[in-house]
C-alpha cells in the first residue's frame, strides 16, 4: 500500500521536486547573504585579531624596538615561572571570591526585600537610583570613589576623625587599598544581583506562590519547594555572569590605583595592561592574553550549559 | 478592624521607607559627586567636607567653556550612537537567519559571539592595537568599525531570543499568500519583535558609551570619548586633580545611562544578561 502510492505520487512530484531543490539553493543563499554583514565584521575584528594573537604569543616583541623574534614556547614558560602572573591570578581569584560572595548575599537578602514592592510610589525612580550604579561608566565611578577617599578632604575620612579615628590614606594603603577597591565593586555590582534575585522571583509562578500561602508553607519550605525549583537558573546565570564580570574588572581599578600601591590591586586584567603598555612586551602579553581567551572559552561553556539547562527543563 | 487596617498601612509605609533607603543608599556617592560639581573650589577642599555650601555653577562652566569637552562630547555621542544603529542593523537580518534557516554552524556561532562578552578587554586590545597599526586603522573609520563590532554580538543574541519567539508559522503563512522572504522578515517578523530592537538599542548605547580601554588604548583626537577626558583629567594631573571640573563632567556623563534605565527599565534584565534571560522586574 505504501509503496503503491509512492510510485503512483512519484511522478506527479518531480517536476515540483526540481523547482523545490532550485529554491532550496536560493533559500541558502539568501541566509547566506543575510548572515554576511555580522560574519564579515565578526572574521575582520574578531578572528584575524585572534590569530594575530596566537601568532605574537610565540614571538619576542617590544612595542617600538625592532622586529618580532621567534621565541617558542618562551613566553608561556616565562608566565608560568612569573611570579608576578601567579600573584596577579591569586588576587584575581580572592577578588572574585569575596566579592561575588558579598555580592551574592547581599544581593539576594536585598532581592528578596524589593519583592514586595511592586505597589511602592515612585519605584521606578528608586529602581533607577538603586540600579544606576552599575549602568554608569565605570571610569566615572572609579573617580567617584577616588573623591570619597581621599585622605585629606574625603567624606569617609572627615567620618572616621568624625568618630574619633585616625585618617586613612585607602588607596595608596597596602593594607586597605584592596578593601578598597573590592568595596566599590561591591557598590557596582550588589544592584545587579538585587536585578537577578528579582527575575528569579518573578519568573515563579503566581499561583504556586498563592498555593503555598494557603498551604501555610513555613519561609523555608517554600523557598525549598516552590521559589528556588523555578528560580534557581536565573540565580545561577546572575551568580556565573558576576563570577565572570569580576575575573574581568579592570577600568575601575585602572582609574582607581592603576593596579598600586605596587601590586596590592594588580588583577590580572590591569596586570595585563600594564604588561603590554608599560613594560611595552607584546610577546609576553599576548601569551598572557591567550591563556585569558582559553578561561574566557570555558566561562561561555559553563555559561551555555547552565543556559540549556534552563531552557530543556 | 480599623486599628488592624492601620498597622497595616504603618508596616507597609516602614516598608516603603525601607526600600527608599536602601536605594538613596546605593546612590549617596552619586550625589556626592553632584554635590562637588556645585561647590568652588574652597568649598570642595573644606575640612570637614560641607553639606551646605553655596551652589555655583562655575565647574559647570569651566568644563563646557573647556576647549576639549565639546570633540570629547561630540566623539562619545556618534562613536556610540553611529555604531549602535549599524549593529542593531546588520544583526537584525543575522539573527533572523540564525532563527529561521537553523545552519549546522548556528550554535557553535552563537557560542563564539558569546565568548566576545566573557574576555577581558585588556586582552582583546592588543591584537587589535597590533592590527590598526599594521592597517593605519587608527581614525575615524577603525574606531567606528570596532565599536560597531563591540555591539554585534549582544544584538545577535538577543534579536535571536526575540525571534526564536515569534512562530514560524507566520513565516510559512506569509510566503503561503505570496509573499518574499524579506517582506516576511521586515514586514511580518521585525514589528514583533521591538523590545528586541530596543534593548539591543539601549544597552549597547549605554555599553558603548562607557567603553573606556579601548578609546584609550586606540583613539587619536578625532575619536577620544569623554571617559579618556576624564582619565586624562584624573591621571596625568598627578596630586593636583582638578576635583571640580571632574565631578561636574563626569555628573554630566552619567546621565545618559540613567535617563535610559529610568524610561526603559523594563529592558534592565534583558540588556545586563546579554539576552539570555527575560522576565519581569
Amino acid at each position: 500500500m505504501a509503496t503503491d502510492t509512492q510510485i503512483r505520487v512519484a511522478p506527479v512530484q518531480e517536476p515540483g521536486a526540481q523547482k523545490t531543490a532550485h529554491g532550496a539553493g536560493r533559500f541558502k543563499l539568501m541566509g547566506w547573504g543575510l548572515l554576511a554583514p555580522v560574519l564579515g565584521f565578526f572574521l575582520v575584528l574578531n578572528v584575524i585579531p585572534t590569530f594575530w594573537l596566537i601568532g605574537l604569543g610565540f614571538y619576542k616583541y617590544s612595542l617600538g624596538r625592532g622586529t618580532p623574534q621567534w621565541r617558542g614556547i618562551d613566553n608561556f614558560t616565562g608566565i608560568i615561572e612569573s611570579q608576578e602572573m601567579w600573584g596577579a591570578f591569586g588576587r584575581t581569584l580572592r577578588f572574585m571570591l569575596v566579592g561575588v560572595s558579598i555580592e551574592v548575599i547581599l544581593g539576594v537578602a536585598l532581592g528578596f526585600l524589593f519583592w514586595g514592592s511592586v505597589k511602592m510610589p515612585g519605584r521606578r525612580l528608586a529602581l533607577t537610583l538603586l540600579f544606576a550604579p552599575m549602568v554608569m561608566a565605570p571610569v566615572a565611578s572609579g573617580l567617584f570613589w577616588k573623591l570619597i577617599y581621599e585622605p585629606t578632604f574625603g567624606v569617609i575620612n572627615a567620618i572616621i576623625q568624625g568618630l574619633g579615628g585616625t585618617k586613612i590614606d585607602f588607596l595608596t594603603s597596602i593594607d586597605w587599598a584592596l578593601p578598597a577597591v573590592l568595596f566599590v565593586d561591591i557598590w557596582m555590582w550588589t544592584p545587579f544581583m538585587i536585578l537577578m534575585t528579582l527575575a528569579a522571583l518573578g519568573s515563579v509562578p503566581a499561583a504556586e506562590l498563592e498555593a503555598a500561602e494557603v498551604d501555610r508553607l513555613s519561609f523555608w519550605n517554600r523557598l525549598r519547594h516552590v521559589i528556588l525549583p523555578h528560580g534557581k537558573f536565573i540565580l545561577m546565570l546572575g551568580v556565573l555572569l558576576r563570577t565572570i564580570d569580576a575575573f574581568k574588572t579592570t577600568d575601575l581599578i585602572w582609574t582607581m590605583t592603576g593596579g598600586g600601591p605596587g601590586n596590592k590591586t594588580e588583577l590580572i586584567g590591569v596586570a595585563l595592561y600594564r604588561q603590554a603598555f608599560n613594560s611595552l612586551d607584546l610577546g609576553r602579553a599576548s601569551a598572557v592574553s591567550l591563556i585569558l581567551l582559553i578561561i574566557a572559552i570555558a566561562f561561555t561553556s559553563i555559561y551555555l550549559y547552565v543556559l540549556n539547562l534552563s531552557k530543556n527543563r | 478592624m480599623a486599628v488592624a487596617t492601620t498597622t497595616r498601612n504603618g508596616r507597609t509605609i516602614w516598608y516603603y521607607i525601607t526600600l527608599w533607603a536602601v536605594a538613596l543608599l546605593f546612590f549617596a556617592p552619586v550625589v556626592w559627586i553632584l554635590m562637588t560639581g556645585f561647590k568652588e573650589t574652597a568649598d570642595i577642599l573644606a575640612t570637614p567636607p560641607k553639606l551646605i555650601f553655596q551652589p555655583s555653577l562655575d565647574n559647570f562652566q569651566r568644563v563646557l567653556a573647556e576647549s576639549e569637552t565639546i570633540p570629547y562630547a561630540l566623539n562619545s555621542l556618534w562613536l556610540a550612537l553611529g555604531s549602535v544603529v549599524v549593529a542593531v542593523a546588520v544583526s537584525f537580518p543575522a539573527a533572523y537567519a540564525f532563527s529561521r534557516w537553523k545552519f549546522p554552524f548556528t550554535d557553535f556561532l552563537m557560542f563564539l559571539l558569546l565568548s566576545t562578552r566573557m574576555i577581558p578587554a585588556a586582552a582583546a586590545v592588543i591584537p587589535v592595537f597590533q592590527m590598526f597599526n599594521a592597517f593605519g586603522l587608527r581614525g575615524r573609520l577603525g574606531m567606528f568599525l570596532l565599536y560597531t563590532s563591540f555591539s554585534i554580538p549582544f544584538s545577535v543574541w538577543i534579536l535571536k531570543g526575540f525571534i526564536d519567539g515569534v512562530s514560524e508559522r507566520f513565516d510559512e503563512t506569509a510566503i503561503v499568500s505570496g509573499a518574499s522572504r524579506l517582506h516576511v522578515m521586515m514586514r511580518v517578523v521585525l514589528p514583533q519583535v521591538k523590545p528586541g530592537l530596543i534593548a539591543a538599542f539601549i544597552f549597547n548605547l549605554i555599553f558603548a558609551w562607557n567603553e573606556y580601554i579601548f578609546n584609550f588604548v586606540l583613539g587619536s583626537a578625532e575619536t577620544q570619548t569623554v571617559p579618556f577626558g576624564l582619565s586624562v583629567n584624573l591621571l596625568a594631573a598627578g596630586g593636583n586633580v582638578d576635583w571640580g571640573f571632574v565631578a561636574a563632567m563626569s555628573s554630566m556623563y552619567v546621565v545618559l545611562p540613567m535617563v535610559m534605565i529610568f524610561f526603559f527599565q523594563k529592558y534592565l534584565l534583558v540588556g545586563m544578561t546579554f539576552g539570555t534571560v527575560r522576565g519581569d522586574v
